[in-house]
């Protein structure tokens, strides 16, 4: 940013002034009282939104304000007063806005206000890689995707499952060695209604979709309440749960338990009301819950002579390349319980004759096919390993901005260290 | 004349520091870090203070491990007497291995809770706040009821006598494990059940044995029957119940010592350190509470087979049976039992050893004490090889003890910065006045030096024994967030000699000591008391460490500092308002107003000029934090509570400078953006670590709380008292023309 009194000398000498004439207005949007603005109150989104995690969770307090345009903050209780303030709806501008309105700034200045003179260059190499970080963010906000893989050691595994996000999935086994999946997304299961796809039999009518619920067994003589009521077939029907309502869990170890309600419809006529749910740690899960739910992972249905199977899973995304989990190994400091390793040896199969294999431990993920591996959970005793896979298109925009920050900070400051110490190696010192 | 008088104030002051450093070397010689000569008459326990063992996951002396033990007892690094003097850590830790009895008399607990004193019935004016072994006995009942009940409560929901209640039933704990370690815990052991298997002849008899090792040859004589003889494993076998129950009750001593007092066997490529129980008889497979689960008929079948193959052959067997069944306490705790059986037919020398000196220490021998020691050392030498290369720095880095000089010499920096203020604000004369404030004012620069020398020892010699960048912890970020503000005062001072870098780096400097010993207190933080605990697998990465911990944390430091200078200024500013109104006439008060121009320009410049430094490491730490979180969990940002507290700091400083550079904020406008700052940064260095959410969260701890807000809160006042002046138009009373802001 130029000193404020040299600007109106040098504007003649340089093309400010001629741009200015051009767009005069965006010279309102260029202006510094806009940015300390927009900083200030970033500042209080910022700490707003980190208070709110204690409550909502990071993944709630990101979607209310850092992914929205604004956020309402209600005053939290255990604050000085909260007995008059509580109860007061608090709007925050969200990040989308601020961080919108910070680029437009930015480029503004851009424009109509920063000379471009060699001498300023390092000012435009910060601003430059601010805008890219920023935009980097809205970009990243927008289209990363979070998944995970889980893989048993010795196996292989082809597909990974959101971490959030649920499909009823309907797979066809009756040929052992090609199986026909037919699944239907989270977005539509929330809008509900009667689906049909040339490769269903059947239709499938929702009834009730939630993103969560909290699940209890009754005991077996008891009748069955709750949202999986009116189910009259397969393991809903059979073991006797009660469904409560629940809000969804945002923190970070949150558990949700998706569940869905559906009927299939043979030209217009219900074949029964079934039910479906998820485990948040994945359906194979309810094994070892009990052995009555175990078909939530498989509910079979014999149909016109094939055999399908019905599940409410996390959503799938298969990849045209395989893993193979080799070994796991998961070390603590001698007398401790702190870590010090996690790692999986894989086995990374692009396609029959090309394998190669990697190590992924701590700070030291797997890169393939645009989506990265990193070790997330072990369990050594049960040999298994679970990765975090993540797509994130814009991740090399942040290297890219730090790079150039990082030279116009250097530039910029150097200059004001040396003119300082020039400064005060010439004068006499001060008393 | 002039050069003369130079000459001599330079010597003046050198000669101030030199006296100093004098003083401080006497803590600080090279004496701790060569061995002390040995006296005749009395044990030596210097060299028994650097017997190597492991705790906490790392090698380290003797020395530190009763240092760090007493710290979170007594929360001193020493002990007292029943009448109140001193006993030093290592003196203690012998005490409390070798003659429990008489560490059972000495006070090394710390209770200065009214709720538990009520407990006890004693009063702190009367009975102190330290406690013996024995003046608890009494109650641990009630301790033990009471930290069971505060266990049970939620985190946020305990008042402070609950975390006061498992404090203490934790320190107990842990007291007990120490005293437990070279000499097997009696408890678990159930007499009747000793008679029927008629073992009271294995255990040791203090009458009859030399010393605890007979017991264990008469272990190894009985589990040489096994394997001599396979087929009496058998349910119902009295051998082999014999066996069974001393392998319980050895592995049971396991959980009721505290740290490996024995070195890695010779030929062992895992290094591993051991407790005497895993010494006989290995280490538990998996937790004891599974041996509940176990298939006694099946149990002894795999163990009479594993037991009847050769040695060679079981070994391969034991990995193989490991790696294939994880899950099945049967099998596991077989080759458990089948490794103290067959694999383990010594008893290890070391043991021979320690019990040695134990019993040199109780009859007073010291050639026997002093040999055995040596014998250790060198026995430890030989096996640990390259693990215990550290051991002789470290315990002269204990003795040395750097912070605790450092924080006292600070403090005599602010005061020669502050007469050095009065000087030049009080005298007349010119000569004389520059004579007496350049002697303070170098004096306070001459000794900042040396106490940055001292800091900065203190923090490489914690990075050689770590083998780590500075910061690795919460308590290390203090040490080096004081440490930089230091190193920039002092570049400062040595162009602008103002006294005011000086004595505001000497504050940053004893206020964030303060802040890391009482972090060092923290039994949340600080489990251990070892303040150089390992690292987490994921931040196990010494570049990042070095790179981004490091950056962030000079943003820290820096912001603080600006923020510190910002302090400066508005009690500079106050006070010469203050004077103005009140004191027109006084030489004083002329002088100080002559000279509000000058100074308010320098503080600003310095603080524009720090601002600047802040920006660029708070930015570029954060950023490189951001790619370090892009490989390690998978996203440059993820909103996390410590990420949003550096980023706040980046925004601050970026609004600071704008403010500035728009010429929105001026001098004043500026000193008090930068007095924010500090409670920007406080929130990001702790507020962030008190929510108790994110993935930052290693550093979790509720007590800074209070501190905290009235750290803010002091702040807030310094801010609002820089705008009295305006609320209460003193501004009529200032002359126009002078007016700065």
């Amino acid at each position: 940013m130029p000193d404020n009194k040299q600007p109106r000398n040098n504007r003649k000498k340089s093309s400010v002034g001629s741009r200015r004439k051009l767009l005069p207005w965006l010279i309102p949007f260029a202006s510094v009282r806009l940015t300390l603005s927009l900083l200030s109150l970033s500042m209080i989104l910022i700490f707003v939104a980190t208070l709110e995690q204690v409550r909502i969770g990071i993944r709630g307090a990101q979607a209310e304000f850092f992914e929205s345009f604004y956020g309402i903050w209600y005053y939290p209780d255990q604050f000085w007063g909260s007995e008059f303030l509580s109860s007061l709806p608090i709007p925050i501008p969200g990040g989308y806005l601020l961080g919108g309105l910070l680029i437009l700034n930015l480029i503004a200045a851009f424009i109509v206000r920063f000379q471009w003179s060699s001498k300023k260059i390092g000012i435009q190499l910060i601003h430059l890689g601010i805008i890219l970080l920023l935009i980097g963010q809205m970009i990243t906000q927008a289209k990363q995707v979070e998944s995970r893989m889980m893989i048993n050691k010795g196996e292989t595994s082809n597909y990974i499952e959101r971490f959030h996000g649920v499909e009823l999935a309907f797979t066809n086994v009756t040929d052992a060695s090609q199986n026909q999946v037919v699944a239907i997304p989270q977005e539509l299961l929330e809008k509900g209604g009667t689906f049909n796809h040339k490769d269903l039999p059947f239709d499938v009518r929702v009834r009730k979709f939630d993103r969560n619920c909290e699940v209890t067994i009754k005991q077996p003589d008891q009748s069955r309440q709750g949202l999986s009521k009116e189910v009259n077939r397969g393991v809903g029907f059979t073991s006797n749960l009660f469904l409560k309502e629940k809000e969804e869990d945002y923190s970070m170890d949150g558990l949700n338990f998706s569940f869905v309600v559906f009927d299939l419809i043979n030209e217009n006529e219900s074949m029964g009301t079934w039910l479906a749910l998820t485990h948040p740690a994945g359906n194979h899960v309810w094994e070892s819950v009990s052995p009555q739910l175990a078909d939530f992972a498989f509910q079979p249905l014999r149909y016109q002579g094939n055999l399908w199977g019905m599940t409410l899973r996390h959503e799938r995304e298969y990849l045209p390349f395989s893993i193979t989990l080799r070994s796991i190994a998961n070390e603590f400091y001698q007398g401790t319980e702190i870590p010090f390793n996690f790692e999986s040896r894989v086995t990374l199969n692009l396609d029959e004759k090309q394998k190669r294999d990697a190590l992924v431990y701590m700070n030291t993920p797997l890169r393939h096919g645009g989506k990265t591996f990193y070790q997330y959970q072990m369990n050594k005793a049960a040999d298994y390993s679970v990765f975090q896979v993540i797509r994130n298109p814009s991740w090399l925009l942040p290297y890219l901005a730090c790079i150039l920050v990082s030279i116009g900070l250097l530039w910029q400051f150097s200059f004001h260290l040396f003119s300082f110490l020039r400064k005060h190696k010439s004068t006499p010192r001060l008393a | 004349m002039k050069k003369f008088i130079k000459r001599n104030f330079n010597l003046g002051c050198r000669s101030s520091v030199l006296i100093f450093l004098s003083f401080v070397s006497s803590g600080f010689s090279t004496k701790a870090f060569s061995e002390d000569s040995t006296n005749s008459e009395s044990f030596d326990f210097d060299s028994f203070s650097r017997i190597p063992v492991l705790r906490g996951g790392r090698v380290k002396p003797l020395d530190s491990v009763a240092r760090n033990v007493l710290l979170v007892l007594r929360n001193k690094r020493t002990a007292l007497n029943q009448d109140g003097t001193k006993v030093d850590a290592i003196n203690w830790m012998a005490t409390m291995l070798f003659n429990p009895e008489k560490a059972n008399e000495l006070k090394s607990f710390l209770v200065d809770h009214d709720g538990l004193l009520g407990l006890m019935g004693r009063k702190l004016s009367v009975d102190g706040k330290y406690y013996s072994f024995n003046d608890l006995e009494p109650h641990f009942e009630q301790i033990h009821k009471g930290a069971i009940e505060a266990g049970e409560k939620e985190q946020e929901k305990r008042d402070s006598y609950d975390q006061n209640v498992i404090d203490l039933y934790r320190s107990v704990q842990l007291y007990r494990r120490v005293m437990y370690t070279l000499v097997l815990s009696p408890s678990g052991t159930d007499s009747e059940m000793i008679g029927d298997l008629d073992l009271a002849g294995v255990f040791y008899d203090p009458k009859i044995d030399p010393d605890q090792t007979a017991e264990f040859i008469r272990f190894r004589e009985l589990t040489g029957l096994l394997a001599a003889n396979p087929d009496t494993i058998r349910m119902g076998s009295n051998d082999f119940a014999k066996v069974v129950y001393m392998l319980d009750h050895y592995s049971r001593s396991n959980i009721w010592s505290e740290f490996f007092p024995i070195p890695p066997e010779l030929g062992d490529e895992k290094k591993k350190w051991r407790k005497i129980g895993e010494s006989l008889v290995g280490q538990e497979p998996m937790d004891s509470v599974e041996k509940r689960n176990l298939d006694p008929t099946r149990f002894s079948a795999i163990l009479r087979d594993l037991v009847q193959s050769n040695p060679e052959i079981l070994r391969q067997q034991i990995v193989q049976l490991q790696t294939n069944n994880k899950l099945d306490p049967t099998v596991l705790f077989a080759t458990q039992y089948a490794e103290a059986i067959k694999l383990r037919r010594e008893v290890d020398p070391v043991l021979k050893l320690y019990e040695n000196l134990r019993l040199a220490y109780l009859n007073g021998d010291v050639d026997a004490f002093d040999t055995s020691v040596s014998q250790i050392r060198s026995s430890a030498e030989k096996r640990a090889g390259e693990m215990v290369r550290k051991i002789n720095f470290e315990k002269g880095y204990n003795s040395s003890e750097p912070f605790f000089w450092s924080s006292f010499a600070y403090v005599v920096v602010f005061i020669l910065a502050a007469i050095s203020w009065l000087f030049s604000a009080t005298t007349q004369s010119k000569d004389k006045t520059s004579q007496a404030v350049n002697f303070f004012r170098n004096s306070a620069y001459y000794l900042t030096l040396v106490v940055f020398l001292a800091h900065t020892f203190g923090l490489v010699g914690r990075m050689y024994i770590e083998g780590r960048p500075p910061v690795t912890n919460l308590y290390s970020s203090a040490l080096f967030i004081g440490w930089g503000a230091v190193l920039l005062c002092w570049f400062t001072e040595k162009y602008v000699r103002l006294g005011i870098a000086s004595a505001m780096g000497s504050m940053i400097g004893f206020g964030s000591l303060i802040i890391a010993h009482n972090l060092s207190l923290d039994s949340s933080l600080n489990p251990t008391g070892d303040t150089m605990e390992m690292m987490r697998a994921v931040l196990d990465s010494n570049f990042w460490l070095a790179t981004h911990v490091v950056t962030v944390t000079i943003g820290y430091s820096t912001t603080f500092l600006a923020g510190f200078l910002g302090m400066a200024y508005v009690f500079y500013y106050l006070l010469n308002k203050f004077l103005t109104v009140f004191g027109k006439s006084s030489n004083f008060s002329k002088k100080l107003d002559s000279s509000l121009r000058p100074v308010s320009r320098t503080l600003g410049s310095m603080i524009f000029g720090i601002t600047c430094f802040s920006l660029f490491f708070s930015l570029v730490g954060t950023v490189l934090g951001g790619i370090w979180a892009d490989q390690s969990w998978g996203r440059f940002w993820g909103w996390d509570a410590k990420e949003n507290g550096a980023l706040l700091i980046v925004i601050w400083n970026a609004i600071i400078l704008h403010a500035r550079w728009a010429g929105i904020a001026k001098i004043r406008g500026i000193s008090c953006l930068a007095i924010f700052g500090n409670i920007v940064t406080a929130w990001s260095w702790f507020g962030t670590n008190m929510l108790g959410v994110g993935l930052h969260t290693y550093g979790f701890m509720d007590k800074a709380f209070y501190p905290l807000m009235i750290f803010i809160n002091s702040q807030l006042f310094f801010i609002a008292s820089a705008y009295l002046p305006v609320v209460f138009k003193f501004g009529s009373f200032i002359k126009k023309k002078k007016s700065l802001v």
